[in-house]
């Protein structure tokens, strides 16, 4: 990919060599700092102190790039002055791309879900296809044209294009509800890592990441954020080359992970077969099917089996006193009375989520699909089989179809290209952004398949007494992260007893394989760069279309540009503020929500923008219409699958799943009928020929 | 050619108005619609087959993983950097025709050419 600069001016050129001596330097920097941080360690730095230095310094470089870019000027502010060369473009897209998701928990999700999940929960592969061949849509049939029309914003798009207030109305609406979606999954991933890092609790690593955040998006705008989110590119990238390099290294003797993992993907399939045999794993699935029907068999009276538990509770600390127990069993008997539900209600939600717990844990191999076999089932198997392999592949790839949709229509990637100077530079930029992304993304699945060797082949049958630390640490951050108890009492860690959570796998790694803590260090920056980065491009659309586009589209409201500018990035501050108190309520796990943020923005975006641009017969009335009716079916269907909402009467809510598609995959149904709406209502509404001889023709 | 888009659009006053896209060109509509012919294949084709391609093992990879994990991944850059090239192409034959034409017509726009 050759740089297509317009190769008129002698200073272009100069300017792209001196961007390209500043990275240089900035990324010897890095290493340079690394090794000193190596050579600390082995002076004998301690670890308490090593993970808040990678925080702090990272975070005060990008705030210092934050600072050095301020600006208050409308072209800088909104679209860096249109100036940034393809493939600087192309790194901050990448950094604004790879979200705390695919950093954290994409190869978490490649370790948990093989090649493409089970029935009920499609993934894996689906996730690194749909984040990639999206770019083939937004190359195509989108940046581009919108580049050509020398916008701001994407809302900007359907003023401009259908003229009105309402499709510009509609669209800042659709824009702010799938990045706030998607911004409380970054300040999630923010405060798992601060917490993680320096040992304060959640909620205070949340506000410690949000202050980066701010910095940097509050003082600069667009044009700080570019840079800023060059810096965090290549701190994520080392991130996650070194570790997944050193597995590989040390399982294979060759560096080039994405090259040479193969050769452990037969082997996974050999150790697998060895533990679907193996005795001491059978044993684990029958402790957990007791586990499970004891459970069940509460749930048949919770009254009885709440009283039954209290009192056999009751009774324990009274056996406990009355032979005179160490006073550390007596309290932890009681808090463990005091932990039981505190009514039926409790109880029946409470033990109906651990009778699916361990009837989910109680399969072979702990639940986990085989990791190289595309879908569940068989398709020549019993119609049970062929069943699960049918659902599994529609959800693969109505999945795969929603990411990719969605990719196209998120205002926060689109608004990138925005920034380049020229058409043919939105095209280049793209281009660079999808090898910059594919660089970490090929690298993702062979991080799980080496995780997965390694597990299986050096954890699996060690004994409990000599279970590392980390194991212990991340388990004390939040159990579900990460949990392994001795089901089978026979001291030795079983497959199908470590359960580890999609969010972990990735932050664990170094210490997994080995690694000197100071890469935990630079993963966990790595992780954080990720979400800051993902999260400063998200913030600055929402207040973008906050007051760009809803409040400033009145043209009465007059205000200077400076003015403006103002009052966006305090909107910033507002929003960031309240993503922060969602993301504090822990509303679930990264991967859902930022799923869910690609299905609103596949169904809003993307059908009404590819035939405003392609078809001159769209009208206003059928873009409205479009965009509320594309994205009223994909609401509906999500929130008809959410438990809060079985409150509601069941005829208000979908009848089941539609042809077994998963809720997160809303946006297979909202995007046809976007299109659908569409071109109905503005061939209703088209206006009258204005020549009035073709009429007399029919 | 210059460098920017006219900046003096600063403000969202000239906005006013809808205005119908411009007629696309034929050449770059038959590009786009290769192109994505090649990647629906890669993408959907490819995953729709996979287990059926799962048997093939080429150089230690089962063929329907590799296309998944690394295969397509590999097109879909192809197919952008191709767009890109092919669009850089027409662009300039159809300065080089403007040019050969001598400013009859008012001076090229730059919008338009995706």
């Amino acid at each position: 990919m050759a740089e297509r600069k317009p190769g008129s001016a002698e200073a272009d050129r100069a300017y792209l060599w001196r961007l390209h001596r500043i990275l240089a330097l900035y990324v010897a920097g890095v290493l340079g700092f690394l090794a000193l941080m190596t050579w600390a360690e082995h002076q004998g730095l301690s670890r308490h102190w090593i993970g808040p230095i990678f925080l702090f310094l990272t975070v005060m470089v990008y705030a210092g790039i934050g600072v050095y870019g301020r600006t208050t000027d409308p072209e800088d502010y909104y679209v860096a002055g249109r100036r940034i060369p393809p493939m600087y473009n192309g790194m901050a897209t990448a950094a604004d791309w790879m979200s705390a998701a695919s950093f954290i928990s994409l190869s978490g999700a490649l370790y948990l879900q093989g090649f493409s999940g089970t029935p009920g929960q499609a993934g894996g592969l689906a996730y690194l296809l749909g984040w990639t061949g999206g770019f083939c849509l937004v190359a195509m049939l989108i940046a581009p044209h919108l580049r050509a029309m020398g916008l701001y914003t994407v809302p900007d798009f359907f003023h401009v294009r259908f003229g009105g207030r309402w499709p510009r109305v509609i669209a800042a609406l659709a824009a702010v509800l799938c990045s706030f979606t998607y911004v409380v999954a970054q300040i999630y991933g923010v405060g798992l890592i601060a917490s993680r890092l320096t040992g304060v609790q959640f909620e205070i690593g949340i506000m410690l990441g949000l202050g980066g955040v701010l910095l940097c998006s509050f003082l600069g705008g667009m044009r700080a954020i570019t840079w800023t989110q060059v810096a965090q590119y290549v701190v994520l990238l080392l991130a996650f080359m070194i570790p997944v390099s050193w597995l590989a290294y040390k399982q294979l003797g060759n560096p080039l992970a994405p090259l040479v993992y193969g050769a452990q993907i037969s082997k996974i399939a050999d150790l697998e077969a060895q533990l679907l045999d193996s005795p001491a794993e059978h044993q684990v699935v029958q402790a957990y099917l007791q586990r499970a029907k004891d459970f069940e068999s509460r749930l048949q009276d919770v009254d009885a089996a709440l009283e039954r538990e209290r009192e056999k509770g009751r009774e324990r600390i009274r056996a406990l006193r009355a032979q005179n127990a160490d006073v550390g069993l007596i309290v932890s008997a009681s808090r463990e009375l005091a932990a039981l539900p505190r009514d039926a209600a409790a109880a029946r939600e409470r033990w109906t989520r651990e009778m699916r717990e361990n009837y989910e844990r109680a399969r072979p191999l702990g639940g986990l699909p085989p990791h190289s076999q595309a879908y569940a089932g068989d398709p020549h198997g019993t119609p049970e089989e062929q069943r699960d392999y049918e659902l599994t592949r529609r959800n693969f790839l109505a999945l795969m179809f929603c990411l990719m949709v969605g990719t196209a229509g998120l205002p926060h990637l689109l608004t990138r290209y925005y920034t380049s100077p020229t058409v043919s530079a939105a095209r280049a930029s793209v281009g660079w952004s999808l090898f910059f992304i594919a660089l970490l993304y090929l690298s993702a699945p062979a991080l799980a398949v080496l995780v997965k060797f390694e597990v299986m082949q050096n954890l699996v049958g060690s004994s409990f007494e000599a279970l590392p630390t980390w194991m212990a640490q991340w388990a004390r951050v939040d159990s579900s992260l990460l949990s392994v108890e001795d089901v089978n009492g026979d001291g030795l860690i079983q497959f199908g007893e470590i359960r580890l959570g999609a969010d972990l796998i990735m932050l664990a790694t170094p210490e997994l394989g080995g690694l000197p803590y100071v890469v935990s260090g630079l993963v966990a920056a790595g992780g954080l760069a990720a979400a800051l980065s993902t999260a400063d491009g998200l913030l600055l659309t929402i207040s973008n279309a906050l007051v760009r586009d809803l409040y400033f589209q009145d043209t009465r409201r007059q205000a200077s540009p400076e003015q403006r500018v103002i009052l966006t990035k305090f909107t910033l501050l507002a929003v960031a503020l309240s993503a922060a108190f969602v993301a504090a309520l822990k509303p679930s796990e990264i991967l859902p929500m930022v799923s869910a943020s690609f299905s609103l923005a596949a169904s809003a975006f993307v059908p009404v923008m590819v035939l405003g641009i392609f078809w001159r017969g769209t009208t206003r009335q059928g873009a409205v219409a479009g965009m509320l009716g594309g994205l009223a079916i994909t609401v509906y269907y999500m929130l008809s699958h959410v438990p809060a909402m079985q409150a509601l009467p069941r005829w208000l809510l979908a009848d089941g799943l539609w042809f077994g598609i998963q809720p997160i995959s809303a946006g297979v149904f909202g995007v046809p009928c976007g299109l659908l709406v569409t071109l109905v209502v503005s061939w209703i509404t088209r206006p009258a020929p204005p020549l009035p001889r073709i009429r007399s023709e029919m | 050619m210059p460098l920017q888009q006219p900046a003096t659009r600063s403000a969202d006053a000239e906005m006013a108005g809808p205005f119908p896209p411009d007629l696309h060109d034929v050449r770059h509509l038959w590009l786009k619609a290769g192109l994505l012919l090649l990647w629906a294949l890669v993408s959907f084709g490819a995953t729709y087959f996979a287990r059926d391609l799962q048997v093939l093992v080429v150089g230690g990879w089962p063929l329907g993983y590799w296309i998944a994990a690394q295969g397509a991944v590999l097109v879909f850059i192809a197919i952008v950097v191709a767009y890109g090239w092919a669009m850089n192409r027409f662009e300039r034959q159809d300065q080089q025709q403007r040019e050969a034409l001598e400013r009859s017509a008012p001076p090229a726009e730059d919008r338009a050419h995706g």
